[in-house]
């Protein structure tokens, strides 16, 4: 597995994915800014009341980022796991390591590595803008930094990087049972964006236990802004999601296991 | 003809053969796609250390009986080993192998080094390995371009490198000559030369007959799902090809034409003379009869069948 880990890194390492990281901090950290420009243009939104409080650092982060973060994350590993069918270089890894869950495992740690240091760094990279513009702006950012306020920033920050693994297992089991790039992208994109929101529309009690809202949930435990506080409660919606996360590896190692691949 | 030159592979196939060295050994594998038969009952035997052949028309099954071999797919029935473990326990002999599959797959957003180090990190094969196998296809200059940026040819090399990353015992290579100039595929068949005389035994799939014929000493034949033939080259194309009849009379061409009808051989006229389409050693029979029917101003000369020739004649069914 160790090779295969290692062997993902390699191809991680090219300029094209570096530089697709480099968008999503830059990316993040301009939401940010402009969550906090929203915020501060329009004083009697929500955003702009919850600034002044501990949790106002969470919420500009979360307002924007979070759904970009899951987007990209699912879209990152659905392509990346996808494209070794596309391309047919499923074959050439599967000759030189013939345990197929020792190489999905290698280049799905790999992958999530590459995804949770992305997002890591975009939040940070986040919090230090939202934190510089803050000020520029003449907004106190004393509750932000205080201790419970740190605490509160780090329970999100794990929370997030929680839930997109959480994502990047569904990108795995969506890439694995389509086993085309482009299929596997939209599917991707369409089920965690507008699908469960369809499901949320028609089914709001069934909804709520859908996979990508109780990865979304996990953070609105410290910050009520896009995908909310778990209506479940923390700890019910956490073991939800850990059960969806384990199915996603099941199934996903099972039909990888046992598949042809003709590719 | 080239496929003499081979004799002493083949002899030497033969007994590593008898001698229980096979390097793949298959016994009523079938692979079903639905009601589609790919591969049908193939029951055949590749020796160690030969180059062999595997040639068949389109749809044949090759590609397929390629991916059961290597673990890709799984069998519907029947039983195969490489290189002495069965193929349903691939990590047995797979690190043995080297295998370049149809059209050869990349990264294409990586130079052609980036995909070599990418597998050789997976197959725990050393960086100075990389450099060595570009060296051995001859892209030692081109390895840091990114392969999106290859020519056919190149990335056939590239592939071939792939495959050698492992120094593997066996080949398998699927139409390795695809995109190869005329330079490309001599060097290719020099290395396929030069890696049989270090021992390794290569499995080479190919539509090229005339460029298997010079290099290949045993072959296995597929059609439609089945082996029509395995065995030394040598013995598919032996007797097998045409007499070709001259005479000064015309009547004594006639002649010689109703008596090679009349043996169930096609005969075609052609500028004076007749081509029979026979084995060979029947020349001696047809001098014989000629002579008790009255033809005896004819000149036989025997001209041995090519590979390709004798494939499409199996494939018709003329055994």
């Amino acid at each position: 597995m160790l090779r295969a880990f290692r062997s993902e890194l390699t191809k991680l390492r090219s300029f094209r994915v570096l530089a697709g990281g480099a968008a999503m901090i830059a990316a993040t950290a301009a939401l940010s800014y402009f969550a906090l420009n929203e915020a501060t243009s329009n004083p009697s939104s929500a955003l702009a009341r919850a600034l002044p409080t501990q949790q106002g650092l969470i919420i500009l982060l979360s307002s924007h980022a979070q759904t970009l973060l899951i987007a990209i994350a699912i879209i990152v590993v659905a392509a990346n796991v996808a494209a070794e069918w596309s391309q047919g270089t499923l074959r050439n890894l599967l000759v030189r390591e013939p345990g197929r869950l020792r190489l999905l495992a290698g280049k799905m740690l790999a992958l999530l590595l590459f995804v949770t240091i992305s997002a890591a760094l975009a939040l940070l990279i986040g919090a230090g803008v939202a934190l510089a513009a803050a000020q520029s702006h003449g907004i106190s950012t004393t509750l932000w930094t205080s201790s419970d306020g740190m605490s509160a920033f780090f329970s999100f920050f794990g929370n997030v990087l929680l839930g997109l693994v959480g994502v990047s297992l569904l990108g795995m089991l969506i890439a694995v049972l389509t086993r085309s790039t482009g299929a596997a992208i939209g599917i991707s994109l369409a089920y965690a964006l507008v699908g469960e929101g369809l499901v949320d529309a028609v089914w709001p009690d069934g909804g709520q236990w859908f996979p990508v809202h109780l990865f979304g949930y996990l953070p609105g435990v410290t910050s009520p802004m896009s995908y909310g506080a778990p209506p479940m409660g923390y700890s019910s919606d956490l073991i939800v999601a850990l059960v969806w996360m384990a199915g996603f590896i099941v199934v996903s190692g099972v039909l990888f296991r046992f598949r042809d691949v003709s590719a | 003809m080239t496929l003499h030159a081979e004799t002493s592979q083949t002899s030497q196939a033969s007994s590593r053969s008898s001698g229980n060295s096979l390097a793949i050994e298959t016994h009523g594998l079938s692979k079903h796609f639905g009601q589609r038969k790919a591969v049908d009952g193939l029951t055949i035997s590749v020796p160690g250390g030969a180059i062999t052949g595997f040639v068949g028309p389109n749809g044949a099954g090759k590609t397929t009986t390629i991916r059961m071999l290597l673990g890709l797919i799984r069998p519907s029935s029947g039983s195969a080993t490489v290189l002495g473990q069965t193929i349903s326990h691939p990590r047995a002999y797979l690190p043995r192998v080297g295998a370049l599959i149809e059209s050869p797959a990349f990264y294409p957003s990586l130079s052609g080094r980036k995909n070599l180090e990418v597998l050789a990190q997976l197959g725990g094969h050393s960086r100075s390995r990389i450099s060595q196998v570009l060296e051995i296809v001859g892209l030692s200059d081109r390895g840091s371009d990114l392969v999106g940026k290859y020519s056919l040819g190149m990335k056939q090399r590239l592939g071939l490198a792939m495959a050698l990353l492992p120094d593997p015992d066996l080949l398998v290579l699927d139409e390795p000559a695809n995109g190869l100039d005329p330079l490309g595929i001599i060097e290719m068949r020099d290395l396929l030369r030069s890696l049989r005389e270090q021992g390794k035994t290569i499995f080479i799939s190919s539509h090229w007959l005339g460029e298997l014929e010079q290099v290949a000493g045993w072959l296995v034949m597929l059609n439609q799902g089945k082996a029509v033939f395995n065995g030394p080259a040598r013995d598919l194309v032996d007797g097998r090809g045409e007499l070709i009849v001259t005479a000064e009379e015309a009547t004594q061409i006639e002649l010689v034409a109703r008596i090679a009808i009349a043996a169930g051989y096609v005969v075609t006229p052609e500028n004076g003379s007749l081509r029979i389409t026979c084995p060979i050693d029947w020349a001696e029979e047809l001098n014989r009869r000629a002579r008790e029917a009255g033809a005896t101003g004819i000149a036989i000369r025997a001209r041995e069948a090519s590979l390709e020739e004798s494939f499409l004649a199996m494939l018709k069914g003329d055994h």
